[in-house]
């Protein structure tokens, strides 16, 4: 035992190596020689008692670090407590929120086509209902105009031709043989023909024009008032 | 460095397929959270894109003759997103982390020397090539916004300066960065061929969600700014030719075309030259006076017009074109529709000085010649349209197969994907070289 250490000012049962280095023994009684056999018995068992304990708990110490060691190496790559984990974990986190951006994103997106979508899929209808009304528009001033025109010959017809010839087409046809003074009521006919047709389907067109155009007006105000009610901000 | 080795465990690792990119992404921003602002929010694309080009390298890793170019391009095209020399060894630490994570227990030391090897000679060969780039040219142009022509409620022309000159060739396209949507890309092709004022020309189409196209057709305005990256794209004139020309246009897929046939036209000699223009519907043959006006000056151009989407109408309602959107149609998306009535609320808001896009021609006109002439038509059976080219009804690749054989012709095609494949299909089905078809095609999105 080399007591080494600065002797410790440490009470209690256990041995120190300051008691051992300060270990006093009385001289042995008169008739006899030597230490006090007694102490010094008594103060080796006590260092006896000592190293017993300290072996132990070296050996105990010793399992202990051999269990210390062991332990990260059985907990792999699931112990959360080393870096290298740690930086695993982070990327999953990061991953997931990324994750989460993109499906946000994807979302938005979609968002975006299906309102374009629907938005093109009116503007279309629209359209297409203007330009069925309009179609119509159309039909019906031709087919006025056209009736007109029908009319307007036969009534110029009896006019221009023997008073004995009804008006019907197949006569008409026949008339048109006779020579030079037919032709003539020919032409007149056409042209009031044309004329009727003209100015019928000018009304018609242009009463429709109209009712277009102030229905077009009614829609830009309403328009303006709509962006006035809500100012939107440009980005 | 074991080639097949390297294939095999990148083919395995692939397996894992988009969580591959998404750990090596977030790998690299955890290590160096200052990379991230170069990417976009929004990571799905970009983890496409990652995929295929390691896909695409692996699988030629022992084909330089073809990795090496690509390679190069990879390079030279990164120069725009702001990455530099220092960036490398980032991305290469996450990809051996990536490959390594995803491994398991097949990793070995062996592989990731391999791995680190093959990753030094792609980011030699990239930044090599970027290094060469930048002596020659900047890493991306900076544009102004000098002019906009919103043709329909979803096309508009745009005029860009770039600060400095910008060379290509007609037909090529940049990839543009608008400030309102930072670090998002996208490919657009020059209309015009080189000016002596550097401007540039773009036709945008909105696509519907498009989150870019939607802020160019919409609310750029004159002034705005973006960012451009380099010229790119084969889609470009064979000066060597001395044949005639065919062009086939689907919608905005005219603006290259239309920059090859102004290069053509500043020939003493220029080919004889057939312009297909193609649209669903009538009123979206945005540039169709233009053109008309031009084929009319030009007497080696002829231009015809199509629409897929209107039947081949010779009603009473047929001769009155514009003003009520011309003829009882079917609209786009299969849906049903009419076309834009010009100057109908949500119709053409012309913006900026009408008509500059194209020399003279009525200003923001769609067929409205044709319109007015037919309103003098009164019987209105004969649906002749005056004032224009008569318009062919059928796809593009039905209509520019029912104008014969073309194939002494050097043919460009440019449109959407499946307009540009039909035609495609078509012509080579007619005997037109497979080598003598030069096309570009743009996706839907």
């Amino acid at each position: 035992m080399n007591p080494a250490h600065p002797p410790l000012a440490q009470g209690g049962p256990r041995l120190t190596p300051g008691e051992v280095q300060a270990a006093v023994f009385q001289r042995a009684a008169l008739g006899r020689r030597g230490l006090d056999e007694d102490q010094v018995r008594e103060f080796l068992q006590r260092v006896e008692q000592e190293l017993v304990q300290l072996l132990n708990e070296r050996a105990a110490l010793g399992q202990e670090v051999d269990r210390l060691r062991a332990a990260p190496a059985e907990a792999g790559a699931g112990d959360a407590a080393r870096p290298d984990d740690a930086h695993f974990q982070a990327v999953r986190i990061l991953s997931q929120a990324q994750q989460t951006a993109d499906l946000y994103v994807a979302d938005a997106e979609r968002y975006t086509r299906e309102l374009a979508q629907e938005a093109r899929q009116h503007r279309d209808a629209i359209l297409t209902d203007a330009q069925s009304r309009a179609d119509r528009m159309m039909e019906e001033a031709h087919q006025r105009a056209a009736a007109m025109a029908d009319q307007a010959a036969r009534s110029v017809a009896p006019a221009a031709e023997p008073p004995a010839q009804p008006a019907s087409a197949p006569d008409l046809e026949e008339t048109r043989a006779d020579g030079l003074a037919p032709l003539d009521a020919d032409e007149r006919r056409r042209m009031e023909r044309e004329i009727a047709y003209l100015r019928t389907y000018s009304d018609v067109y242009r009463t429709h024009l109209r009712a277009y155009l102030e229905a077009l007006l009614r829609n830009v105000d309403e328009w303006e008032r709509s962006e006035k009610e809500n100012p939107e901000k440009r980005p | 460095m074991d080639a097949q080795r390297l294939k095999e465990n990148f083919a395995r690792v692939a397996e894992h397929g988009d969580a591959v990119a998404l750990f090596f992404y977030s790998d690299l921003f955890l290590r160096n959270p200052h990379l991230r602002d170069m990417f976009p929010i929004g990571m799905t694309g970009q983890r496409d894109k990652l995929l295929g080009a390691l896909g695409h390298i692996v699988s030629n890793v022992d084909d330089l003759g073809e990795l090496v170019p690509f390679l190069q391009g990879l390079g030279r095209d990164h120069r725009k997103f702001g990455i530099i020399a220092e960036h490398y060894p980032h991305v290469g630490a996450s990809l051996v982390a990536t490959l390594r994570h995803y491994s398991g227990a097949s990793w070995t030391p062996e592989l990731e020397a391999d791995w680190i090897a093959a990753y030094d000679v792609v980011s030699h060969v990239m930044l090599e090539a970027a290094d060469q780039d930048a002596m020659a040219a900047p890493a991306w142009w900076n544009g102004e916004v000098v002019a906009v022509e919103r043709r329909r409620f979803d096309i508009a022309l745009l005029r860009v300066r770039p600060d400095q000159p910008l060379p290509y060739q007609p037909g090529q396209s940049v990839a543009v960065e608008l400030p309102q949507r930072l670090r998002q890309w996208r490919y657009l092709s020059m209309a015009n061929a080189p000016r002596p004022d550097h401007t540039l020309d773009f036709h945008v189409r909105l696509v519907d969600g498009g989150a870019v196209s939607a802020v160019l057709v919409r609310s750029v305005q004159p002034g705005d700014r973006m960012r451009m990256g380099a010229p790119v794209g084969t889609l470009v004139l064979d000066e060597s030719s001395q044949r005639d020309v065919l062009m086939v246009a689907g919608s905005t897929g005219l603006a290259p075309l239309k920059a090859i046939l102004e290069q053509l036209s500043r020939r003493q000699d220029p080919p004889r030259t057939t312009l297909f223009f193609g649209a669903r519907t009538r009123d979206a043959l945005y540039d169709l006076p233009h053109l008309t006006e031009l084929a009319a000056r030009c007497p080696w151009l002829t231009v015809v017009p199509a629409v897929s989407d209107e039947p081949n109408g010779h009603g009473f309602a047929a001769s009155f074109g514009s003003p009520f959107g011309g003829p009882a149609g079917v609209g786009g998306e299969g849906a049903p529709g009419g076309q834009g009535a010009q100057g109908a609320p949500g119709g053409q808001g012309a913006q900026g000085a009408p008509g500059w896009f194209g020399p003279s021609g009525p200003p923001a006109s769609g067929d409205a010649a044709s319109g007015h002439a037919a309103f003098g038509d009164t019987l209105g059976s004969a649906a002749a349209p005056s004032g224009g080219p008569r318009i062919e009804h059928g796809t593009l690749a039905e209509v520019v197969g029912r104008y014969g054989s073309w194939h002494g012709h050097d043919v460009y095609v440019c449109g959407p994907d499946a307009m540009v494949e039909s035609t495609a299909d078509r012509l080579l089905r007619d005997g037109v070289p497979r080598d003598r078809i030069r096309l570009e095609s743009f996706a839907q999105r």
